[in-house]
């Protein structure tokens, strides 16, 4: 822990010089970004475009002869480049993880129940994690960061920006109750479970568990409000309630992580039951029940794409399903989940392949774009703050020497809230420091 | 890794096969239809790996060899033509580290030193993950033991020709190679179980204990043969040990020895064991920290084997780069890409597109990371790994550049015969009928180390 710690104070420090200069410029004063490939994601491609950044906000978009570079700014050359917005990846565990195999580096998931709302993941967050540069350097501005999925409900997701200091970074907390279903929560024993089965070790147990813990809830509602009628001080708080009820309320959506069909339909009963706000997860098995996900008219967040197809399936069976959801008018994201193995938000730096892989089967371009900006931003409450290149929306933005979705592409400059990130990492000093 | 054997097909599944065959009769003979003798695939941009890339070129297949290739070539007039206009062609592509294919037989863990395990004892020429790699391009592999072991068994090289009996998919005539371990695993598999090694000491001073073991089997079998020799009628044979002989053959140069390595201070502790012994390692693989001692190894000649752009998974990993394949490509360090998981194994395409970005490699470097460079490693880059004359037809037609995100693979062909062409309905699979196993699980060194 020791040589964690050290690192994180490391990379501070760099960060910190690297950025004075910009940060005054940029969010005392105007950086114009011309000359670039704008895309804007709500509003097509804008060629030779200019790009004004103000006070950390996108004052200003357009092509160069709609848009006038204001006296004093900082221009920003981006001949030949394509600037879009900041990419969110939908579901991560930055500041969860640091080195997947030293548990003592890991805050993933509270095992000790399956039904743990009051967990939130703003309490673990290391801010200084060495992940989250390394994720910055490819352009990934924003995420979700969701506990790990062992448990039914293992607790509530933050909205991050990747800069910053830790308060500056977490934009929202609580924004989602994190949710999950299928084999993986069940209590079956195993080496992990000290070879005994406990409750719940069936789907059955899981789901009466669950309708249980919201029961309970809508029962701890009715006694809190009268409590609160008249005026009872003696009532007892139960932070586990507490932190459902705006879930139960549809205040807040839950985000459902489940694989399987016949799963699918399962939890989504119990979902409509309880009146939940939902985004489904992952969905990965789902082939044959794709009409039936598109009728619930939630958005869903597709993948792994790289998960395993079934022995007997066709190779492409779940490489094709972004494009086959989008095709069916549901609201899409990708997330950065890698297909099995160490699976953490080191990979991250890699949503924008994922999108594109989508691209090769099927989904067209502007979708798999949106599934990695707009469209995470408008699942969790930030359509109107971030996702796309618009007039008020925080200036999150990305300069790369091509298309954002392809691996060849070199990310230049990424900006977050108009302040242009050193674009450094742990990872750039090795090279760096071995280049010599 | 219970749920792998409740998943692994029972005796009547595996033979479903046999009763489905009256059914796909008319299918199965067309299986069985020879290739054509001659083949040109025409107007493809043709990444050869050795030797540029030719626009609008021409490659002729001749009985499953390479008989031609340039911007025309002069096959028969009956030649099959494959209008490849608008589409990319490169070798197949190599992986020279993968455990696919061998179940949840990856890793004897019951002992640091195993060198008489044989691969090929677990090869499950059915599994899905042989034909989802084919569907990648993916047309020879490496087949390892894992690395629980300081010195683990030696390994198969398959051709990727799904649908084929077992033997027909082994690589002919391939050398041997044997897999060793280091760091980490070993000493967590073992330690874990309060045995030697539970240190990196342990770890190097079990090969060594190994290795004098086998110097003294050597000796004996000198000292009886010169006995025999001279005419000794009542020499009494050494007891042959399976171990010690396959130890004896890794001393006597006759097994490429493919190292699990990450860090830059085990390269070198390695290779001193490596001259200290008398045998030449082969390739590190992972090999995450090459880029700090590039110039010292690329002296011995030993190559690599490298993830992209994995890292932080374990402390081992923590100072891995995604520069690390360029930068110690450019110091002269032959440089290899690999899967070791049945994920990536299916991208590896996209993997080496990933080094353009990552150091700037040119578009011929990333593909020879995949081809020509994993031929090496394996020992068979006489055979494949390039589209020259004289080579195996192992080729791969893609719809995009086989370096951007965007590509997939159209057909595969393995010695002229297409295996994959993915405008068939189904699989898009030319030989193969009946049920795929799945051995599940990731097919990493990782997930197959016992841990």
């Amino acid at each position: 822990m020791r040589k964690l710690l050290v690192y994180g104070t490391m990379a501070v420090t760099v960060a910190a010089a690297g950025t004075v200069l910009a940060a005054d410029t940029a969010s005392s004063g105007v950086t114009a970004i011309v000359g670039g490939k704008l895309l804007t994601v709500s509003h097509g491609t804008i060629e030779d475009g200019v790009l004004i950044m103000q006070d950390g906000r996108i004052s200003a978009v357009g092509t160069a002869a709609e848009v006038k570079v204001p006296k004093g700014a900082q221009v920003v050359d981006a001949k030949g480049m394509t600037v879009y917005p900041g990419l969110i990846d939908p579901e991560s565990n930055f500041g969860l993880t640091e080195i997947s195999a030293d548990s003592m580096t890991n805050d993933l998931v509270e095992r000790s129940d399956e039904i743990m709302p009051h967990m939130h993941v703003a309490d673990a967050f290391h801010s200084e994690t060495e992940l989250i540069p390394v994720a910055r350097l490819n352009g990934v501005t924003n995420a979700v960061v969701a506990p790990a999925s062992e448990d039914s409900i293992p607790g509530q997701d933050i909205f991050i920006q990747l800069y910053g200091s830790r308060a500056q970074m977490m934009l929202a907390t609580d924004v989602a109750l994190a949710m999950n279903y299928g084999a993986e929560q069940r209590r079956r024993g195993g080496r992990e479970g000290g070879g005994r089965a406990t409750y719940p070790s069936t789907r059955m147990g899981l789901i009466t568990e669950l309708r249980q813990a919201f029961l309970d809830t809508q029962d701890y509602i009715a006694k809190r409000d009268a409590a609160a009628k008249k005026d009872d001080k003696a009532f007892k708080r139960d932070l586990k309630f507490e932190a459902l009820i705006p879930y139960l309320k549809g205040e807040r959506p839950v985000v459902i992580g489940v694989y399987e069909s016949y799963d699918v339909e399962t939890i989504m009963k119990v979902a409509q039951e309880f009146h939940l706000k939902v985004i489904l997860n992952h969905v990965t098995h789902t082939q044959d029940v794709l009409n039936e996900i598109a009728a619930y008219k939630v958005p869903v967040i597709v993948g792994s794409i790289y998960d395993a197809p079934r022995a007997n399936e066709r190779y492409d069976a779940v490489y094709s399903l972004p494009a086959e959801l989008a095709k069916r008018g549901v609201k899409i994201a990708i997330s950065s989940a890698d297909g099995g193995g160490p699976v953490s938000s080191h990979s991250a730096r890699n949503l924008p392949y994922s999108a594109g892989f989508a691209v090769g089967y099927g989904l067209p371009y502007d979708e798999a774009l949106k599934a990695i900006t707009l469209n995470v931003a408008e699942m969790f409450g930030f359509g109107d703050k971030l996702g796309s290149l618009d007039t008020g929306k925080m200036a999150n933005v990305v300069i790369a020497n091509g298309d954002p979705l392809d691996v060849r592409t070199d990310v230049k400059q990424v900006y977050i809230q108009g302040v242009a990130v050193p674009m450094v990492s742990r990872q750039t000093q090795l090279r760096d420091e071995y280049s010599r | 890794m219970g749920l792998r054997y409740l998943c692994h097909p029972p005796a009547f599944v595996r033979m479903l096969p046999f009763f489905l065959v009256p059914m796909f009769a008319g299918f199965a003979r067309a299986q069985a239809a020879a290739p054509p003798s001659d083949i040109v695939i025409k107007g493809a941009t043709v990444m050869t790996a050795s030797h540029g890339t030719i626009e609008h070129g021409s490659v002729w297949v001749h009985a499953g060899r390479i008989a031609g290739v340039g911007a025309t070539v002069s096959a028969p007039g009956s030649a099959t033509v494959v209008d490849a206009t608008g589409l990319w062609l490169t070798p197949g592509i190599i992986d020279p580290h993968s455990h696919s294919a061998l179940d949840s037989d990856v890793n004897e863990a019951t002992s640091p030193v195993t060198p008489s395990m044989h691969m090929i004892d677990a090869f499950d020429n059915r599994d899905a993950d042989l034909y989802r790699a084919l569907a990648g391009g993916v047309t020879t592999e490496l087949l390892l033991h894992g690395s629980a072991n300081m010195i683990g068994g030696q390994a198969v090289v398959i051709k990727n020709k799904f649908g084929l009996d077992r033997d027909a998919m082994l690589f002919p005539n391939a050398p041997g190679s044997i897999k060793f371990a280091s760091g980490e695993n070993p000493k967590r598999v073992y330690g874990s179980r309060d045995q030697l090694p539970s240190t990196r000491m342990g770890n190097f001073e079990v090969m060594r204990m190994a290795f004098e073991d086998a110097k003294h089997y050597m000796a004996e079998w000198d000292a009886y043969n010169a006995k025999v020799q001279k005419g000794d009628k009542d020499a009494v044979p050494p007891k042959r040990d399976l171990k010690l002989e396959a130890l004896a053959d890794v001393l006597r140069g006759k097994l490429y020895v493919q190292i699990h390595c990450y860090r830059a201070d085990e390269f070198l502790t390695e290779e001193a064991i490596a001259k200290e012994y008398g045998y030449k390692i082969r390739a590190f693989h992972h090999a995450l920290e090459m880029y700090k001692v590039a110039p010292q190894i690329a002296a011995d000649g030993t190559a690599i084997a490298t993830f992209t752009d994995w890292w932080g998974f374990k402390d081992e990993a923590r100072d891995a780069i995604p520069w690390n394949a360029v930068m110690s490509m450019r110091k002269g360090v032959r440089v290899a890409l690999k899967s070791d998981s049945d994920d990536h194994i299916r991208r590896l395409n996209a993997e080496a597109g990933k080094m353009v970005h990552y150091g700037g490699a040119t578009e011929d470097e990333a593909i020879r990371m995949i081809t020509l460079n994993p031929a090496w490693i394996i020992g068979v880059d006489d055979r494949v790994g390039s589209i020259d004359v004289g080579k195996d037809a192992d080729l791969v037609l893609w719809n995009h550049d086989p370096l951007s995100t965007y590509a997939h693979a159209m057909k595969v062909y393995i010695d002229g015969d297409l295996f994959f062409d993915a405008s068939l309905p189904g699989w898009g699979t030319t030989h193969f009928s009946g049920v795929m196993h799945d051995g599940g699980g990731f097919g990493s060194d990782d997930e197959e180390d016992g841990q």
